[in-house]
């Protein structure tokens, strides 16, 4: 049957219903295919969720163990991350989906990004030199290290000052010479801060970490763009207070959360997810064309009508158009171009450490943390109490300024 | 224009990049992979470029072949006592150190055919422990307890692994050498050294990079 064949009253009626169709898909698919204007951070304390995961709950759960002082949970916990972290996943259904159009980043398997690997290699070294094995803490140290190679620009790759200078800590204790880790340590610091040559002697190493630490958030039109928030923290170093005050320990900060994390440069999925605005964005333009000229030609059809002549092919145009424009809209709606913002959310913002001879036995003191300006900040002072170990085994010590 | 000839490629079209999305067509193993078991030398589809399984067992198998023909261990009058001291881990992938030596001494143990005896200091304290409560009286001996009986070492079998890593866009680098030497605890020398390297190299996907 042709249009031209139809009676009058069911043209009418076909021509309002391509009307209303056309003005449904370009008013109601337009809003599926926009992405929100302002950046949406993930929130803090997600609960357990799918395997996919299972590497951020891990270290989630580790450094909140690390904090309440259960370091066997932490171990536990950071192994099964590492497991993950330290291979290479390739040829991985997830991933290839993740890169797809109709996938958001988000569905791969968290690893996280290179400061987020970092630290849980840091923990885990921290754990292994407390165990006595600062061979396996140096092989952390090195991992971590490892896992910040590879920025864009040069300068900011493996650039970790704290990993550095443990590591040749690490060696200097097994009898090795730390000297050339020492010396890069050094080079990374900068003019920032005089590294301390290393006490082979020390019995205490002193761990201490403060702020929050950067947050992830998708910005960019479509959410494509992952970006940093980082708060910065009042805190600006401390130090420990011991014997009453006749032993005072700097903690300065070696290193920040937020510096490494801004200053990695892009990563190849930002332009997969780049690539999957474009598309996004053309696709719905598209759409949009589509169902303008679906709506003309429905209105043109149904001006012909009025006049009395056939608006059979306007009638068709204004169907395929908006097909196709409802199609294009279903298909932008359908393209997920967000960057995956799941992130491990109780990370400090900076990184301290400190190396003392202290005797065996009982000391109380106070951990003081400093402003800017290098004024106590009192209602952030802590007392502590270590029990530093007899034997050669190090005592190692790992104060936070975070709750959990 | 004929309404049946115009709908049916938009909606076709549809039909198709919207199937894509709905099914798992392109989704490997969509129910997962049931669990295998493989050799220990055997490398598996978990991966990466550190040490691992069948690394552990290749070099280990090596060492304790190459061990078991020195002059030393093959034509010694009565078997050597060997100490075993902890592997020390130059590389950047923690590990656990013991199983390299554990599975030495099982593979020499169970090939040497009592050709060389281990010394287990590891149990030391409890040994001490036991001699000290025989002495005493409270527990029963078979022998004079008051002779010094526990054995001293005559090698002392110990090994390094070394790393060198490199990260590029390119992909993952990591070569281990593996060295395990036996030394004389009278005179010092190192009366026997081996090795075995292994490099590895991948670039993992690209929504990891």
């Amino acid at each position: 049957m042709r249009l031209t064949a139809r009676p009058r009253g069911l043209r009418r009626a076909a021509g309002r219903s391509l009307q209303l169709l056309a003005l449904l898909g370009a008013a109601g698919l337009t809003g599926c295919a926009t992405a929100p204007d302002e950046p949406r951070a993930a929130v803090r304390g997600e609960p357990a969720g799918p395997e996919r995961d299972r590497v951020l709950h891990a270290c989630r759960a580790a450094a909140t163990a690390l904090r309440t002082g259960d370091y066997a949970g932490a171990k536990v916990r950071l192994d099964d991350a590492l497991a993950r972290l330290g291979g290479l996943i390739v040829d991985d259904a997830a991933a290839a989906r993740a890169r797809s159009l109709f996938a958001a980043e988000d569905t791969k398997v968290f690893l996280g990004e290179p400061y987020e690997r970092v630290m849980a290699y840091l923990y885990r070294g921290i754990l292994y030199w407390r165990d006595g094995e600062p061979d396996n803490a140096r092989a952390c140290f090195r991992s971590g290290q490892f896992n910040d190679a590879g920025a864009r620009e040069e300068r900011y790759s493996s650039d970790y000052v704290l990993l550095e200078y443990l590591e040749g800590l690490a060696t200097a204790k097994l009898q090795g010479d730390g000297a050339d880790a020492l010396a890069r340590a050094r080079a990374l610091a900068g003019e920032r801060f005089r590294l301390p040559d290393y006490a082979t002697g020390a019995n205490v190493l002193i761990f201490a970490e403060y702020g929050y630490g950067p947050r992830k958030v998708a910005a960019g039109p479509y959410g494509e763009q992952l970006r940093f928030q980082v708060q910065d923290s009042p805190s600006r170093s401390a130090r420990l207070v011991l014997q009453e005050g006749r032993m005072v320990v700097p903690l300065p900060a070696y290193d920040d959360l937020g510096f490494q994390a801004t200053t990695r440069g892009g990563r190849v999925m930002d332009h997969i997810l780049g690539r999957k605005a474009v598309f996004k964005a053309a696709t719905d333009a598209a759409a949009d064309v589509a169902l303008a000229g679906s709506v003309i030609a429905a209105d043109q059809a149904h001006r012909r009508d009025h006049r009395g002549k056939d608006g059979g092919g306007a009638e068709a145009a204004a169907v395929g158009l908006g097909v196709l424009g409802v199609l294009g809209k279903v298909v932008s709606a359908a393209t997920r171009p967000e960057a995956d913002t799941r992130q491990w959310d109780n990370l400090p913002q900076r990184l301290s450490f400190a190396a003392v001879r202290l005797p065996p036995g009982e000391h109380a003191g106070r951990l003081e943390f400093l402003d800017r300006e290098g004024r106590v900040l009192t209602a952030r002072t802590r007392s502590v109490s270590l029990h530093v170990a007899p034997g050669d085994r190090d005592t190692v010590l790992f104060f936070s300024e975070l709750p959990r | 224009m004929p309404l049946p000839r115009l709908l049916p490629p938009p909606v076709l079209l549809a039909a198709a990049l919207l199937g894509g999305c709905a099914t798992s067509e392109g989704v490997r193993n969509p129910s997962g992979v049931p669990v295998t078991e493989l050799r220990p030398d055997e490398r598996g589809f978990v991966a990466g470029t550190g040490i691992e399984a069948q690394d552990m067992v290749a070099v280990t198998d090596r060492m304790a072949r190459s061990i078991l023909g020195i002059p030393q261990i093959a034509r010694a009058a009565n078997p050597p006592s060997v100490v075993l001291e902890p592997v020390v881990n130059n590389t950047r992938f923690p590990v656990n150190k013991d199983i390299f030596l554990t599975r030495l001494r099982t593979q020499l143990n169970s090939k040497a055919a009592g050709r060389v005896s281990f010394l287990d200091r590891d149990l030391m304290k409890t040994l001490q422990r036991e001699r000290e409560l025989k002495r005493s009286g409270q527990v029963t001996a078979s022998a004079d307890p008051n002779v010094v009986e526990f054995g001293g070492a005559d090698y002392f079998l110990t090994g390094k692994l070394d790393g060198m890593s490199t990260r590029t866009a390119a992909g993952t680098s990591d070569y281990v050498l593996y060295s395990f030497r036996l030394t004389d605890a009278r005179t010092s020398r190192i009366v026997w050294e081996d090795s075995a390297e292994i490099k590895k190299q991948g670039l993992e996907d690209a929504a990891y990079r």
